[in-house]
């Protein structure tokens, strides 16, 4: 079988699968779902909140969305070791890939630190800043680039990540995951790159709001989650309840 | 269909997210135009013209390697898609050049025309490398007489038409087009 070319579809086990792979490849979705309401509705750092505004208009920001920013991210904080789950749901149907086990370490260990600088920053510093609302403006200021940066520009760990994770399904001939998902988790490589360019623009469409380092991306990311949230349910559909337990 | 399905949603939905780029490109030089005329002056034609002619060159190796493994000629095949490869290589040395003249003049993404072309071509740079390794497994494959068959090279082609074709459009957008 040839890295580039696929051989079979993959079947689906008639006895329902494994219990606990099925409740995590439920809750996949589940937390994401929370976690889009967080960011988008309660906390409003998604789509982002402008980087070309004085720090009065960010003093401004955070006075307005004041109440659901400490609901949202104090919510998350609570809800953040999701994250951390849903990494471990992908890392085990990485594990069951004939490539063995160190790629899917490698995805782990990538993406949780990943959550670091991804949504745990952005959280503290919005919090902090929502905390005092009377602190001197410039340090207000301070709080929402370093949220803002950190959580639109964290890019490296992810990248690498999403780098295992292609390596691994193009050299996989267990046939997890279908090839095609590894060329859109390199598209999230390219769109982590791009995305370098928000630390030198304010303005623009490669500012953090911008339409390629945000819009275009976020379609990016969107496909991929999508994508990844089906095949997660094919691939624990695939594996019977009677296969033997991993390593 | 030549080739396998994965590569052509690969193909296919990268061209889809490129011409996102493109129309972006579009919007933004439709609100600066003479500012991006301006700064196209500087462009270096005709490495653009020599680069597009490379790719175009190096294409039509590639599709002489899947005719050749068609009909069974595993060895001419394989030195075609090398040819192909070589001539990524020049696109990639030529670029490279290319940029540090620009950015030695002074043209670096300060300027909104130079940020769009560094990106953009920067992606497209990123598009041959990743080609060059596609080549070079379609290369491996063809030297193994267990692996070696049409739909690998077809696959391998397909991925490398697009890169050329992406290349022609941002020739055409980045270069030619006043």
């Amino acid at each position: 079988m040839s890295v580039i070319t696929p051989e079979q579809v993959s079947p689906t086990a008639t006895d329902g699968g494994k219990r606990d792979v099925w409740w995590m490849t439920w809750f996949f979705p589940a937390w994401y779902a929370v976690f889009g309401v967080i960011i988008c509705l309660l906390t409003r750092v998604t789509p982002p909140p402008r980087p070309d505004v004085t720090a009065a208009g960010k003093v401004e920001f955070f006075a307005q969305h004041h109440l659901t920013i400490q609901i949202g991210f104090t919510l998350l904080l609570i809800l953040l070791g999701g994250a951390a789950m849903t990494n471990g749901l992908v890392a085990y149907q990485m594990k069951r890939m004939s490539v063995g086990s160190a790629f899917a370490y490698g995805y782990l260990g990538g993406m949780s630190v990943g959550a670091i600088p991804g949504f745990l920053l952005v959280t503290v510093c919005f919090l902090t800043a929502a905390f005092r609302p009377d602190r001197n403006p410039e340090l207000t200021s301070l709080l929402y680039d370093l949220g803002m940066l950190s959580y639109n520009g964290s890019l490296g760990c992810f990248s690498v990540a999403y780098l295992v994770l292609a390596i691994a399904i193009l050299y996989d001939r267990n046939e997890i995951f279908p090839k095609w998902f590894a060329y859109i988790s390199i598209w999230q490589i390219v769109t982590e790159v791009i995305a370098t360019q928000m630390f030198v623009f304010d303005s623009g469409p490669f500012a953090w709001n911008g339409s390629i380092s945000f819009w275009l991306a976020v379609v990016v990311f969107s496909v991929w989650l999508g994508a990844l949230i089906v095949l997660l349910r094919r691939a624990a559909a695939a594996e019977s309840a009677d296969a033997p337990a991993l390593d | 269909m030549p080739g396998d399905i994965n590569m052509w949603v690969m193909v296919l939905g990268d061209m889809i997210i490129f011409a996102g780029y493109f129309v972006i490109f579009m919007i933004y030089r439709s609100m600066n135009r003479q500012e991006f005329l301006l700064a196209q002056q500087h462009l270096n034609i005709a490495i653009g013209v020599t680069n597009t002619v490379i790719l175009l060159t190096s294409s039509w190796v590639v599709a002489l390697a899947v005719q050749a493994v068609r009909a069974g000629e595993f060895e001419k095949s394989t030195r075609l898609v090398l040819a192909g490869g070589a001539g990524g290589i020049a696109f990639m040395v030529l670029k490279g050049y290319e940029w540090a003249s620009k950015i030695a003049a002074g043209h670096t993404n300060s300027e909104m025309f130079y940020s769009f072309y560094y990106v953009i071509t920067g992606v497209h740079l990123l598009h041959v490398l990743i080609g060059l390794i596609v080549l070079g497994v379609v290369v491996r494959e063809l030297r193994n007489p267990a692996k070696r068959r049409p739909a690998m090279v077809e696959t391998g082609a397909t991925y490398w038409h697009m890169v050329d074709l992406l290349w022609v459009i941002i020739f055409a957008l980045f270069y030619v087009m006043r």
